[in-house]
């Protein structure tokens, strides 16, 4: 039955070559939209190397200290992360702590020409939370935090520009006037992986001054690795708790009170980030709305206009729809064999949109518009293509469907009336 | 004849009904791009109050928290200044708190007659004007006797100016109402007026703008210290035309000798220009690409259900020939039956659009902002719908009415 | 009134030609009242529709109110159909999403014309017919001989002097299809309106003044 239906849709497809073509382009543009939105997101927040952890991570990343008249409001400062929540590794719902600097400029004179780089300072705790594949040499130690030696982790596209891609290690290389002995190569990191991305990794310890020790808000990011994420809300309460406490230090009573922040998921951070407002638990609904507000306009559209073509496509076989039901197919034979139509064009169509989709994704990486993008299409984004596919297929095929069973045979014979 | 057709059109609103459907939101579409292009479009030509060619940038990193004032600071800072004006292919240079076209805000409000007036501040250093190329239009700019006045002067843009004061002169005014001004230690008073600064770039609205000035020279004996004694976080110098690039190796070993443990990174205006048009166009691209392809989509499938709805109504057609129309009012019955669907979409959209103006959803984009964007819509959708029209009622008033109706 | 000299009209595809009408003369006089008879597919509606300048003829003149409308254009043509024709058809070809009272005003629409006394002919030519108590239904919610009636209506509201009927009750039991024929006998004795009707029907045909019949698209009395 299946096989009779796919070969009349494939008929009817190639006869209606105008209806066809529309359909098929409204498909495979949507998914394209889709499908590229869907990548970004999915290189952004979902768990992949060297975040092998970014599951069940939870970040320290905007602090705000808040008085009647004033905000101050950046990253976490060190001084807090290292008073309240270094000691969170103690507690057995905890398996790492790690903090880190947000990349700075740094910049390098070689030959004449100007290099810049983003230096990120980290602990070496760092190194266990992300897995990165060293291709050469390996992170620097603890004991290398601690006495800040002049030490580096470089990416390949920082190893190019320096080394011309010769093998880097145990080289020095110049930034803002330090120089550092490379120990390890990584590969580059997409700057949408925003806690492991930089160009040069260097210990918190070589920082130009000791500063950043007293900081309660500076621009540090703290990750605590739970052992799993039924931890988290155990852990945020803590943080807060902690937070409360820092209260304590804050140095100057008069203008600031309160110290607020707190341990967020990365999208939860990314609400935060994008809608800074008053409320402090409604950050991530707001977004989720307005990008589903969004979404779902720029989704509705093809969608109606998929209906529309749907319904235009059946109307205009009303004749042969009528000729069917005199012979015998019931209402629901023809809804089957409607559906499955509009399914076997819905996923051809979504196939050329993975195609066209890997290509405009190419086309962004090749840009250069986002500093080391690797984005791609893999198995889950294709799977996530497909279901859409599936689900543009069926819902725009619903109501055409249901129309068209009720076509009183005579009628269709007829065409409508005048 | 369009009372008919409306009628027309309503009765067939359940076949309509999903064509307005796809127009309503293709107008939602067409105005989201439509109102981003607009302001952006409206900001471009709002005067941008400084003069970027030529200007150079040195964001510095003091490595010190703001919580501790570290009193070797201001000198360090004015040794830079000065090192940096002695080099030979500087024409002037200044410090300030806030660069162009960074993304960074110092954001205070403060009380004018009772209302609450919000806006954007920057404490630079006496040369900041001439660096930048700001005009006076009114008033004056900080000399450096205003260091040292018991009360603090400040320079506002011209868009604050009418903020605050309406259309009286503000000079001499008291910047923020007695009592109300709690982000001073000193009492605030306006000396000039500048014509605009938009410390966001050509691309970015026009908002209201504070100058003060920074105090880096020791003060008289008995004057307290306040957060105008630290030093500016950045240099902008105005290199004369044709300073090679080389010479930013040379600026940045000269600041870095002078003060080993800050920071330094030297950019040119320009480029910090070139990357804030990005930020800001990038959406607008990326959204005009994807608007562009959805018209296009919407297009076609407005061209095929249409078509097919003419085909279905051929007898309708045949019978209107017959009975005295011809081939153009044929034609033009589409053209309208299309309009008053269109219309029909765009009241929806209008309905839904208008409030974002009236209840202040987005408070930074202006109502008149919001209007051109829906004309825009509007416009566009109604092009759109002619375009597709078009093809078909050609179609259509070919119908040879005898074949129309002769019976099946 | 209406002329008909040496007509013809071939219908051409790419390999078959069809000769729906050969050779046909005839002279309809104001006032008259004919029926055009024969078999299906003998040219009838042909005929009529050329009568109409519905369609144009391959060979011959035809000529209203003594004018050949052969060097008319199509505002022309149109302009004509409308102040001077009006069509009645077997299957009624009322708009189905319009009222009643919008049919009938359809052809009111191609002149120009204040909406109010539109609306007050349809309504007259309604009440003309026996149907002014259903102006505001729709086509579907009539019956039959109603349609029908207001397809009369429609086709008399701008008064054109020729009414051409294509089985105007070919769709109708006999007892409907006698009123409707009433209903023309009425237009053409009391108002002068010149019928020309297409039948199959001999019973009908026998009231009207004058026979034609077709056979393979020839006259043959």
């Amino acid at each position: 039955m299946i096989r009779n239906y796919l070969k009349i849709a494939m008929k009817v497809l190639l006869r209606r070559k105008f209806f066809t073509f529309i359909s098929l382009f409204g498909v495979s543009l949507t998914l394209v939209v889709l499908l590229v939105a869907t990548a970004m997101l999915d290189h952004v927040f979902a768990a992949q190397a060297p975040e092998v952890l970014g599951d069940r991570t939870l970040g320290v990343y905007s602090m705000t200290m808040r008085g009647p008249e004033s905000i101050w409001s950046g990253f976490a400062g060190y001084q807090f992360l290292d008073r309240f929540i270094r000691p969170m590794t103690k507690l057995p719902s905890v398996e790492a702590v790690t903090f880190f600097s947000m990349p700075g400029t740094g910049i390098s004179y070689l030959d004449g020409k100007k290099i810049e780089s983003m230096v990120k300072h980290t602990d070496a705790e760092f190194w266990r939370v992300m897995r990165f594949n060293f291709l050469e040499g390996a992170p620097f130690t603890v004991d290398d935090d601690r006495s800040a030696r002049f030490v580096a982790v470089i990416n390949e596209a920082t190893r190019d520009k320096f080394f011309g891609g010769q093998p880097a290690l145990g080289k020095t290389l110049e930034v803002d006037g330090q120089r550092f002995k490379v120990v390890g190569v990584v590969p580059n990191v997409p700057i949408l992986r925003i806690s492991p991305y930089s160009d040069i990794w260097v210990p918190i310890g070589t920082s130009k001054t000791d500063a950043y020790k007293r900081e309660l808000v500076g621009d540090y990011t703290g990750l605590i690795v739970a052992r799993s994420r039924a931890d988290f809300p155990q852990i945020k309460s803590e943080v807060q708790s902690r937070l409360k406490e820092a209260e304590a230090l804050i140095p100057d009573p008069k203008m600031y009170k309160h110290l607020d922040g707190g341990a967020d998921t990365l999208f939860e951070a990314a609400s935060r980030l994008f809608l800074p407002g008053d409320s402090e638990t409604s950050h991530s609904e707001r977004l989720f709305l307005i990008f589903a507000g969004l979404a779902v306009v720029f989704m509705l559209l093809p969608t109606v206009n998929l209906v529309n073509i749907n319904l235009s496509r059946i109307l205009d076989r009303s004749s042969e729809i009528g000729v069917r039901k005199a012979f015998g197919a019931s209402s629901w034979t023809l809804v089957g064999q409607f559906v499955v139509e509009n399914v076997v064009l819905t996923l051809v169509g979504g196939l050329i949109g993975l195609v066209l989709a890997a290509a405009v994704l190419a086309g962004i990486n090749a840009s250069g518009l986002i500093p080391y993008a690797q984005l791609s299409l893999n198995v889950r984004i294709f799977l996530d293509g497909l279901a859409i596919a599936l689900f543009f297929g069926l819902f725009s095929g619903v109501y055409p469907a249901w129309r068209m069973s009720r076509l009183h045979p005579v009628m269709a014979l007829r065409g409508r009336s005048v | 004849m369009i009372r008919h057709l409306l009628k027309l059109v309503w009765n067939r609103k359940r076949t309509n009904a999903l064509i307005i459907l796809e127009i309503f939101f293709a107008f939602l579409v067409l105005f989201i791009v439509g109102t981003l292009g607009i302001f952006l479009w409206d900001n471009i030509h709002q005067p941008l109050g400084f003069a970027p060619k030529d200007v150079w940038t040195v964001a510095i990193s003091m490595h010190q928290t703001t919580e501790d004032y570290d009193p070797n600071q201001a000198p360090a800072f004015l040794r830079l200044l000065k090192e940096t004006q002695g080099l030979a292919p500087v024409e002037s240079v200044a410090g300030a708190m806030v660069l162009p076209y960074s993304t960074s805000n110092y954001t205070g409000g403060t009380e004018f007659n009772g209302r609450h007036i919000r806006a954007d501040f920057n404490d630079v250093t006496e040369d900041f004007a001439k660096v930048m190329g700001l005009r006076v239009t009114q008033g004056r700019w900080f000399e450096k006797a205003d260091e040292t006045t018991a009360w603090e002067p400040v320079v506002i843009n011209e868009t604050m100016a009418r903020a605050a004061f309406g259309a009286e002169s503000p000079i001499g005014k008291r910047y923020g109402d007695p009592g109300k001004d709690k982000n001073a230690d000193r009492e605030r008073r306006v000396i000039g007026v500048i014509r605009e600064f938009k410390k966001g770039g050509e691309l970015s609205a026009a908002g209201n703008y504070v100058f003060q000035l920074k105090r880096l020279n020791p003060l008289p004996a008995g004057m307290k210290a306040t957060s105008l004694e630290r030093p500016p976080s950045n240099l902008v110098l105005n290199v004369r035309p044709g300073t090679p690039v080389t010479f930013e190796e040379d600026l940045a070993k000269r600041l870095q000798a002078v003060a080993p443990s800050w920071s330094f990174e030297i950019k040119p205006m320009a480029q910090m220009r070139a990357s804030a048009f990005r930020l800001a166009l990038t959406p607008l691209v990326v959204g005009g690409i994807v608007a562009l392809f959805l018209m296009l989509m919407v297009g076609l499938g407005l061209i095929g259900v249409l078509w097919q709805n003419l085909l279905q109504r051929t007898r309708e057609i045949g019978l209107r020939r017959a009975t005295g129309a011809s081939r153009s009012d044929v034609h033009r019955q589409v053209l309208w039956e299309q309009l008053i669907l269109t219309s029909f979409g765009v009241l929806l959209g209008s309905v839904l659009v208008v409030q974002i103006p009236l209840l202040d959803l987005v408070g930074f984009i202006r109502p008149g902002i919001f209007l051109g964007g829906m004309l825009v819509a509007m416009l566009a959708i109604y092009l759109l719908a002619v375009l597709c029209a078009l093809y078909p009622s050609t179609m259509a008033s070919r119908v040879q009415p005898a074949e129309a109706l002769r019976y099946e | 009134m209406i002329h008909l000299e040496k007509v013809s009209k071939l219908y051409r595809t790419e390999r078959v030609e069809t000769t729906a009408l050969d050779n046909i003369n005839l002279e309809i006089a104001k006032g008259e009242f004919i029926s055009i008879m024969g078999p299906s597919g003998c040219g009838k509606s042909t005929l009529l529709h050329l009568m109409g300048l519905l369609d144009e003829p391959s060979e011959g003149t035809v000529a209203l109110d003594g004018k050949a409308i052969d060097r008319y254009g199509d505002r022309e043509l149109a302009r004509v159909r409308n102040e001077r024709v009006g069509f009645i058809f077997q299957q009624f070809h009322l708009v189905s999403d319009l009222s009643v009272a919008d049919n009938v005003e359809i052809p009111l629409l191609y002149r120009k014309m204040p909406n109010k006394e539109r609306r007050k002919a349809a309504l007259a030519a309604l009440d003309r017919v026996g149907l002014s108590s259903r102006t505001r239904h729709f086509p579907t919610q009539l019956s039959g001989g109603q349609q029908q009636r207001v397809a009369i209506a429609r086709a008399i509201v701008g008064k054109p002097g020729i009414l051409l009927a294509d089985e105007p009750t070919g769709n109708l039991d006999s007892q409907m299809g006698d009123e409707i024929m009433g209903i023309l006998e009425d237009l053409n004795q009391n108002e002068g309106a010149t019928i020309v009707m297409v039948t199959h029907d001999p019973r009908m045909a026998e009231k009207t003044h004058r026979v034609v019949r077709l056979f393979d698209g020839r006259q043959v009395q």
